[in-house]
């Protein structure tokens, strides 16, 4: 609970300072990762489903959320390539599932994952197959994105001209 | 609020039994059986909770019961935490009570919980009303409070010291004086401190009084003296407490 707690405060502080004001000032705010990484997460730390959900109720809907979807085993061989240790709340190790970091990492991220695929349906996420290479997925994302960002016209404005 | 207190609405109200989660509770934290009881005693400042639970403590160990006291931003995890932010002017209304709920998240499931599991007296200085009382008049929504302390497990008895702004302000200005929070500066309603202290208690006055009657409290006259009361608290958590153990509650231990 408190784990979820202080993600939830946290998040109510970015929200409140830096996702709300600049959508109000007409920009587009990119979130790296969003209320549904605590739905995911929280609930596999066992927090009751439908309270996660409303206790997120003060947060703004995306216009567009995406997905970014790997099975474990690519995203245990990413995580190891880049550095020796998992994270010990990233592996789950706060559950005792397992002793060993890695085992613990496939039972709870599996579990994540579970939960992601159930937000897929529920609150329509747009799921891009993370499997691809870099090029391939940034070019589907540009496609999701379009539709969302309209190129507005240049403005016509004519300088002030001295009199 | 709803107009029908018998008809449980979603998360913390009143039409749930006393030592049961008042919403959807903790799934992985189950608590039905458990042979504790909780006591809440609720109040503005100043109105001698502290006291009260101190005499109430003592007497109760005396009688042979094992009472913990748990209290309002008391978590080890939370107190420095709400400290630092109380003094950094970038909380708002939302934080703050996202702040308080996790204290209160850890100590239930640190304290409360274990205590009530080994048939402990729990008395919380203070409870989820407060926080409800605190965020209601900074108009966050209701609905959402109740919700978010859906967690919260609805104590055997709430204890409601109930004072009048006037015997208040007299208080806190003997004791301590008024302070920035407890005056509700934040919620601007001007630069006088008494005023806004004024204003601020009145307005928290009045949230407790909506909640008295949906989370049935046991509301005590708080101008009376200390002894008073307190032979008043000790009549009623006796008439709880005797039929409900039989007399070897630290004996089961």
């Amino acid at each position: 609970m408190t784990f979820s707690l202080l993600h939830a405060t946290d998040f109510a502080d970015r929200l409140l300072y830096k996702i709300i004001p600049p959508l109000k000032a007409g920009m587009i705010v990119l979130a790296d990762r969003y209320t549904y990484t605590a739905f995911a997460r929280d609930v596999t730390r066992g927090v009751d489903r439908q309270w996660v959900r409303e206790l997120y109720s003060f947060a703004v809907r995306p216009d567009l959320a995406l997905y970014f979807r790997v099975p474990i085993e690519v995203s245990l061989d990413r995580l190891m390539a880049r550095r020796v240790k998992l994270k010990f709340y990233e592996a789950g190790m706060d559950l005792g599932w397992s002793a060993n970091p890695t085992e613990s990492f496939r039972l709870f991220q599996g579990k994540v994952l579970d939960e992601y695929d159930r937000l897929v349906g529920e609150f329509d996420l747009n799921v891009v197959d993370a499997h691809a290479s870099i090029t391939e997925q940034q070019r589907l994302v540009r496609r999701l994105i379009a539709p969302h960002v309209e190129e507005k016209e240049e403005m016509e404005t004519v300088d002030e001209q001295p009199a | 609020m709803s107009s029908q207190p018998d008809v449980p609405e979603e998360g913390a109200n009143g039409g749930i039994q006393a030592g049961r989660y008042y919403g959807r509770g903790i799934p992985y934290l189950p608590i039905d059986g458990y042979p504790g009881k909780l006591i809440a005693i609720e109040g503005t400042d100043g109105v001698g909770r502290s006291t009260q639970i101190q005499l109430l403590r003592e007497w109760l160990e005396v009688k042979g019961y094992g009472v913990i006291e748990t209290g309002w931003t008391r978590s080890p995890l939370m107190q420095p935490t709400i400290e630092l932010a109380k003094s950094s002017n970038t909380l708002n209304k939302l934080t703050f009570v996202l702040l308080y709920a996790t204290d209160f998240a850890d100590r239930l499931e640190k304290e409360i919980i274990p205590a009530l599991k080994a048939g402990f007296v729990v008395l919380s200085d203070r409870y989820i009303f407060t926080a409800l009382a605190r965020a209601g008049v900074r108009g966050v929504d209701r609905q959402w409070l109740r919700n978010l302390y859906g967690f919260a497990i609805a104590p055997h008895l709430v204890f409601y010291l109930k004072l009048d702004v006037e015997t208040l302000i007299g208080r806190v200005l003997e004791a301590r004086g008024m302070d920035f929070w407890e005056s509700g500066m934040d919620l601007k309603h001007g630069d006088d401190i008494y005023d806004s202290f004024r204003a601020y208690q009145n307005k928290l006055l009045r949230e407790y009084g909506s909640m008295a009657d949906e989370f049935h409290f046991r509301s005590l006259d708080a101008r009376r003296s200390v002894e008073h009361i307190q032979i008043e608290l000790r009549k009623q958590v006796a008439a709880f407490l005797e039929p409900t153990e039989k007399p070897e509650p630290v004996a089961a231990r």
